[in-house]
């Protein structure tokens, strides 16, 4: 079953749009969802779960109409925004007192158990949390009503690495139930690197690629060459720099003419990010 | 929507506001006053602070992410604000009661705290709920400009009202003269004044519902 799908999503406002975004979530997987700042990745996110009135398009979860089902839906849904507070002067305590009335299935064994596996103290305030501790603090709400969706924006922006390798590990215990499909928006590519199943990479409000990561990173190459050889190349590149050893340049696999004698390698998700960043700017 | 008001009366909303009404009740007790200014004081002291500290919270975000409808969010807010109108008027009328054993035979230049002029002030926090409630659901976080509207409002409606009262003999005579005996007319008054205030309130909560559903959560 898909955890998550969105169908020909278009949201304009006078500067910026996103455009036809469309893609898929598997349930029991983990998809990143990556582009650069103001790439649309949080106007995507913030459309699926409504807050924002998309022009057209549709967004499914769990085999429903969000539209149609959003309260139910939202029940199902866990979300957490790296860099937003709430009542950060209020005990976790009371928050979760506050919060656990809203759903059907909370279910207080599991908050506990979730409590002190990451060590959170439920008479601390929010605001006496660390980055990585409030993060942990937003999964345990979501589980705790038995959240089959994690949609987070961001979650490991801001933490040290020691706590976004924690971090991860926990996306990766939660989603081996085959249960929990957790769909997060990041700039970090190397947190996705490790746990990710699934790349969906948005560019200037539009979806470039959205498939399983090695087959995402399979399918461009990064080139390089002397200065001489680039001509041969130059116009299937998607971008490319020049430095003072000849040329690096990203291009689709299926550009690559057979016969050509340019070392290519595999790139990496920061490779993509930045190459297809280039292409609208200025070659250096 | 239950869970939602809750929600702003254990968190958003802090419970000095809720004791406010018990001590600002006391200054009924002042003899003669402009007893327009009790309820009043709503909306100078606890709306402005109450809706800072839902911005400054980001309880927009907060309740937008709760399984519920932007429909019960706007309804749960006007409950909250209703409730704490409630208590500022109820609390003021109970403290009326001692204003008039305290001081039998005083000579009031502005209205007496009869029934009459309870209903006036339910009319007065009607116009406010009206501009204000609207108003502020455009954007659901800047309450300055509705803030300042409606309080304006709200003040020029006790300034014409309180003019009237002096000015015109017929109005004079329901708050000041026989009209103070006859019960029924008082009675009806503050009856006309509640039913103003709860038609108003709906309106304005129709309105902000069609206004926020148009709002984005950024």
């Amino acid at each position: 079953m898909l955890a998550l799908e969105l169908k020909n999503l278009n949201k304009k406002y006078p500067h910026f749009e996103i455009k036809d975004v469309s893609f898929q979530l598997e349930q029991g997987y983990i998809m990143g969802f990556i582009g650069v700042n103001g790439a649309g990745k949080t106007t995507t996110i913030k459309s699926i779960l409504n807050m924002i009135q998309a022009d057209s398009g549709e967004v499914s979860i769990l085999g429903k109409n969000m539209a149609e089902h959003e309260i139910e839906l939202k029940q199902e849904i866990g979300c957490a925004f790296g860099d937003i507070d709430f009542y950060t002067r209020s005990k976790l305590k009371t928050l979760t007192d506050i919060t656990k009335r809203f759903y059907k299935n909370w279910n207080d064994d599991t908050y506990y158990s979730y409590l002190r596996r990451f060590k959170l103290d439920e008479n601390k305030k929010i605001a006496e949390l660390s980055t990585g501790m409030k993060v942990k603090y937003s999964l345990t709400l979501a589980l705790s009503h038995g959240a089959k969706l994690l949609i987070l924006d961001e979650p490991t922006s801001g933490l040290d690495p020691v706590s976004r390798d924690d971090l991860l590990d926990i996306f990766q215990e939660l989603i081996v139930g085959g249960e929990i499909s957790i769909l997060f928006s990041t700039h970090i590519t190397s947190d996705l690197e490790r746990c990710a199943d699934y790349i969906t990479f948005i560019e200037q409000g539009q979806i470039v690629a959205s498939s399983e990561k090695n087959e995402f990173k399979e399918s461009y190459r990064l080139l390089s060459g002397s200065e001489a050889e680039l001509s041969e190349v130059k116009e299937h590149l998607i971008s490319y720099k020049i430095n003072s050893f000849g040329f690096t340049g990203l291009i689709h696999a299926k550009d690559i003419h057979p016969s050509s004698t340019l070392r290519a390698t595999t790139p990496s998700l920061d490779d993509i990010m930045i190459y297809f960043a280039k292409k609208e700017g200025v070659h250096v | 929507m239950y869970n939602l008001v809750m929600k702003d009366l254990k968190l958003g909303v802090n419970p000095w506001f809720f004791a406010l009404p018990l001590i600002l009740g006391g200054l009924m007790l002042i003899p003669g006053w402009l007893y327009f200014l009790v309820p009043l004081y709503f909306c100078f002291i606890t709306v402005p602070n109450m809706f800072g500290g839902f911005k400054s919270q980001n309880d927009l975000m907060f309740s937008t992410m709760m399984p519920v409808t932007k429909t019960d969010i706007v309804k749960s807010r006007v409950a909250v604000i209703v409730i704490l109108e409630l208590m500022h008027l109820v609390v003021a009328m109970i403290f009326s009661i001692f204003t008039f054993l305290l001081y039998p035979h005083l000579t009031y230049i502005f209205f007496a705290p009869h029934m009459g002029f309870w209903g006036l002030c339910f009319i007065m926090l009607a116009l406010f709920n009206l501009i204000f409630i609207s108003m502020y659901y455009r954007t659901a976080y800047k309450y300055g400009a509705a803030t300042t509207a409606s309080t304006a409002a709200a003040i020029l409606f006790a300034g014409a009202a309180q003019w009237a009262g002096i000015q015109y003999p017929w109005m004079n005579d329901i708050f000041y003269g026989s009209g103070l005996d006859n019960t029924a007319l008082q009675l009806s008054i503050l009856i006309a004044g509640i039913l103003i205030f709860v038609a108003l309130t709906l309106i304005a909560y129709r309105i902000a519902v069609k206004r926020f559903l148009k709002v984005e959560i950024l």
